[in-house]
């Protein structure tokens, strides 16, 4: 009885340290590419508005967010660094292959991550999942222009984290 | 950002530890009750590498975003065309000053640049009649005397700043009888400029 017992509890522990192994395997590859990119960096442009209204917004949809599927249910934040910030940016998920876009994000200097695409399932393959960003730079006429008080430069981050 | 991991080795060190624990031949009865033990320990190990895992960031990118705002100042008449028709009606006997008014149209205009104004011209350089203008209730900034237009710029609206707004249009003409009859017809350029 003992000894079944000694057998079972034994094999049980090889089977949970098999699957541990696999798992940081697993891990460790993973961390070998990157896990989540942005194709690149983009400058916007406002150059004209309406008598009586606003700058007419400048929109670009050209960035392309890669991203890889983990082996938890995982989402991506968004953050940025702008100090001195001026005008307003905005980002949007569109064409979201993985995962569920958030509404769109307002990017103010400083702000805590903020969910971008959150339910991101499990790998099933290794291939990187994308989605497209859609930034809208806006301004309104009291907050001037960049000649008087420089350009925004926002470092926007992407995260990926489990769930 | 570097992902928080336990580096395979050392993974791999511990399960060789734990692997070790169960193969080695325990020369006591209660062989089969330290297994146990081991396993509960190594099974709380596990849930709290689980625990660990929730939250766990596995990669982050960033890229840069720059915004460039253009320095934009634009304008709008509400309408291209105004008239003015001094006739038998706006005539008082034994007055010689006629006059018309007309409040129908405004004038917006957008600008990001600091210290700005609206100056107001025509280019009818000798008109018969007298065309006058002012600016009613504006939204933003402070609005000028009544100006008498001319070929040379007035100030109509200043102190707009940095704004958008508009103002109602106030034109009057005055015609004196001693000056007959006829037409004058107006180009009126209102610009935004250094105050």
């Amino acid at each position: 009885m003992r000894q079944r017992f000694g057998r079972k509890t034994k094999t049980t522990a090889r089977t949970l340290s098999l699957l541990a192994v696999m798992c940081l395997v697993a891990a460790e590859q993973t961390i070998a590419q990157p896990q989540i990119t942005v194709s690149g960096n983009i400058t916007m442009s406002i150059t004209t508005g309406v008598a009586g209204g606003l700058p007419t917004p400048a929109v670009n949809t050209t960035i392309t967010l890669s991203y890889r599927r983990q082996n938890a249910i995982s989402k991506i934040t968004v953050g940025t660094s702008c100090p001195g910030q001026s005008f307003t940016l905005k980002v949007l998920a569109t064409s979201v292959t993985d995962g569920t876009g958030a509404p769109e994000v307002n990017l103010v200097n400083g702000m805590p991550a903020t969910d971008f695409i959150t339910n991101i399932p499990v790998k099933v393959n290794p291939g990187a999942k994308t989605c497209t960003l859609q930034y809208t730079a806006s301004a309104t006429f009291a907050q001037g222009n960049s000649t008087e008080d420089g350009d925004d430069v926002h470092t926007v981050t992407y995260t990926i984290l489990a769930q | 950002m570097r992902p928080k991991k336990v580096s395979v080795l050392e993974s791999l060190r511990l399960l060789g530890y734990i692997h070790s624990l169960f193969n080695h031949h325990f020369p006591t009865p209660n062989r089969g009750l330290h297994k146990l033990r081991t396993f509960r320990r190594f099974f709380v190990a596990s849930l709290a590498l689980g625990c660990a895992a929730k939250g766990q960031t596995y990669g982050s990118g960033s890229h840069t975003v720059t915004v460039q705002v253009s320095q934009v100042t634009v304008v709008q008449v509400s309408s291209g065309t105004v008239n003015l028709t001094i006739s038998g009606a706006s005539a008082v006997a034994g007055q010689n000053s006629m006059t018309v008014t007309d409040l129908s149209t405004s004038f917006l205009w957008g600008t990001n640049v600091s210290q700005r104004k609206v100056t107001v011209q025509t280019n009818l350089a000798s008109p018969i009649f007298t065309l006058k203008l002012l600016a009613v209730s504006p939204t933003q900034g402070t609005a000028g005397p009544e100006v008498t237009l001319s070929t040379i710029a007035q100030d109509f609206l200043t102190n707009i700043a940095k704004s958008s707004g508009s103002t109602q249009l106030r034109y009057t003409g005055v015609a004196l009888a001693s000056q007959g009859t006829g037409s004058d017809a107006h180009t009126i350029t209102y610009t935004v400029t250094v105050q």
